[in-house]
């Protein structure tokens, strides 16, 4: 083994990101984080507060922080926003009532300047649900076709059946990747 | 780990030559002498189920999973345990040759513990049930209890309206508290219910607590979280501690619901004294106080009562 391979190494280990789950209580962002690393999803109860999970995902160290939803918890996200690579922001699909309230919010957090250069996934929740919305009507609710100050990606999914989990993820790595691992 | 593994497989082939040695030498068996030599409470139950269920006699296999399945068909309650219990006890009597005549106190200790390990193995049932009802707005018991907890809350304060921001005020999210209760399902209700109607003096202690200026928290939402807690502490067997020394009182879920409400009083203290800056200090303070009360419930002499000293504000 080379020098250079081993230097490569190290630099391949270092290949840590910083993602943050947002989107308005009730949306489902702990489910989503509890299901993507293999853990029940039954027993959840309402986050106060955050959960933080460090997993391993394609050979990225993922810091994955879910943070509380809840109005009274919004006001703290700023104190997460240091150095995030990616935001996941997580829609109940079935929630039609508050979904202006969800535009709202998303685009507040756009205009973070701590935010900007994230990659963007939206993830359309509960999907599966009926009554939910399509897509395009969520799309549309967003104006995520106005976002122009980051790269973002809208996907239907569904944390109950794991329904496009892995896709979501898998772009926003790519994405993020490709923004701050091309010096290699 | 490998040593974790060897000592079991050492101690599969020692156990039966150690008991034997110590039937020998104290002409007592090992159910007589936990009976005789651990302290009522957890220790001697905890001690008992670990002997039942390490036994490898056929007839005490037998009874074990014959009041395994009277727990299945729930029909482990005071009414039966005439009918249940002494058909097990005498079988237990005749295959470690104990003669109750000469050893009266085992019967009823050792009745008692039996009463213990399998009325908790049928409250995790029931809670489990409980847990997996979903909250549902559509089924007016479920309603009219959302709507009781509110007036034992807030008495003479009527809610404007069945959806309102009001349901803010004992710490729900949002204006329709039905999405919060979430994986506890109708266990978090009742046992939200059962604080406010059992000890409403605490409750409503906690409640103005929770509405503190600096240190306020949202109460149901802790709630539903400390729900959560006490569920998880049931299934791993660490509630055994508190549920085997409540001396009155066997394993059901009014015991549970005391549980939670120690649990609740106690986090509140923690919090208040903790002088949390904001409510993102949550998860780190209800971290410890789990790690807090996992050191109290693996000591099987801890004992748990809701100190009620209301201090006036």
């Amino acid at each position: 083994m080379g020098f250079l391979t081993i230097l490569k190494k190290l630099r391949q280990k270092e290949k840590e990101m910083r993602i943050l789950m947002l989107g308005l209580d009730n949306a489902g962002k702990t489910t989503i984080l509890k299901r993507f690393n293999g853990e029940p999803i039954d027993t959840i109860s309402p986050t106060l507060g955050f959960n933080i999970k460090t997993l391993e995902h394609r050979g990225y160290k993922l810091n994955i922080w879910d943070v509380g939803g809840q109005k009274s918890l919004r006001s703290y996200w700023k104190n997460y926003f240091e150095s995030t690579d990616g935001v996941a922001w997580v829609v109940d699909s079935a929630d039609a009532r508050r979904l202006a309230d969800c535009a709202k919010e998303l685009h507040s957090l756009l205009r973070e300047e701590r935010l900007a250069g994230a990659t963007l996934l939206v993830l359309a929740n509960k999907s599966d649900l009926p009554g939910a919305l399509t897509l395009q009507e969520i799309r549309e609710a967003l104006e995520l076709d106005g976002i122009k100050t980051h790269h973002w990606r809208i996907l239907r999914c569904s944390a109950v059946t794991g329904e496009n989990l892995l896709e979501g993820m898998d772009w926003m790595l790519d994405d993020i990747a490709s923004r701050i691992f091309t010096l290699d | 780990m490998v040593f974790f593994n060897l000592w079991s497989v050492v101690q599969w082939y020692l156990r039966p030559f150690i008991k034997w040695f110590l039937r020998k030498t104290t002409r007592l068996c090992e159910l007589q002498r936990i009976c005789y030599g651990d302290r009522v409470g957890a220790e001697r139950t905890c001690n008992i189920e670990k002997s039942l269920m390490l036994s490898r006699t056929k007839d005490v296999k037998e009874v074990v999973s014959f009041l395994d399945s009277v727990v299945k068909e729930r029909r482990f309650y005071a009414s039966n345990f005439h009918e249940i219990l002494v058909p097990s006890i005498n079988i237990i009597l005749r295959v470690k040759k104990i003669n109750p005549k000469l050893h009266d106190a085992f019967v009823p200790s050792f009745r008692r513990s039996l009463q213990q390990i399998w009325s908790y193995r049928q409250l995790i049932d029931e809670i489990e049930d409980l847990r997996r009802t979903q909250f549902d707005s559509n089924n007016i018991e479920h309603e009219e209890k959302l709507l009781k907890l509110w007036d034992l809350l807030v008495p003479n304060n009527p809610l404007e309206a069945r959806v309102t921001k009001e349901w803010q005020y004992i710490g729900f999210q949002g204006d329709d508290p039905k999405t919060d209760f979430r994986g506890m399902g109708l266990l978090g209700l009742e046992n939200l219910l059962f604080f406010a109607s059992e000890y409403p003096q605490v409750s409503s202690h906690v409640l103005s607590h929770s509405r503190h200026p600096k240190y306020g928290y949202t109460f149901a939402i802790v709630g539903i979280n400390l729900t959560s807690m006490a569920y998880y502490l049931l299934k791993d067997g660490s509630a055994k501690t508190y549920m085997f020394n409540a001396k009155e009182y066997l394993p059901s879920i009014n015991l549970f619901h005391k549980f939670y409400c120690y649990l609740f009083y106690e986090f509140d203290k923690l919090w208040i004294e903790s002088k949390p800056e904001n409510i993102m200090e949550f998860s780190v303070i209800f971290k410890k106080f789990e790690n807090a009360i996992q050191t109290e419930l693996a000591d099987p002499a801890s004992v748990f009562r809701i100190n009620i000293e209301v201090d006036t504000i």
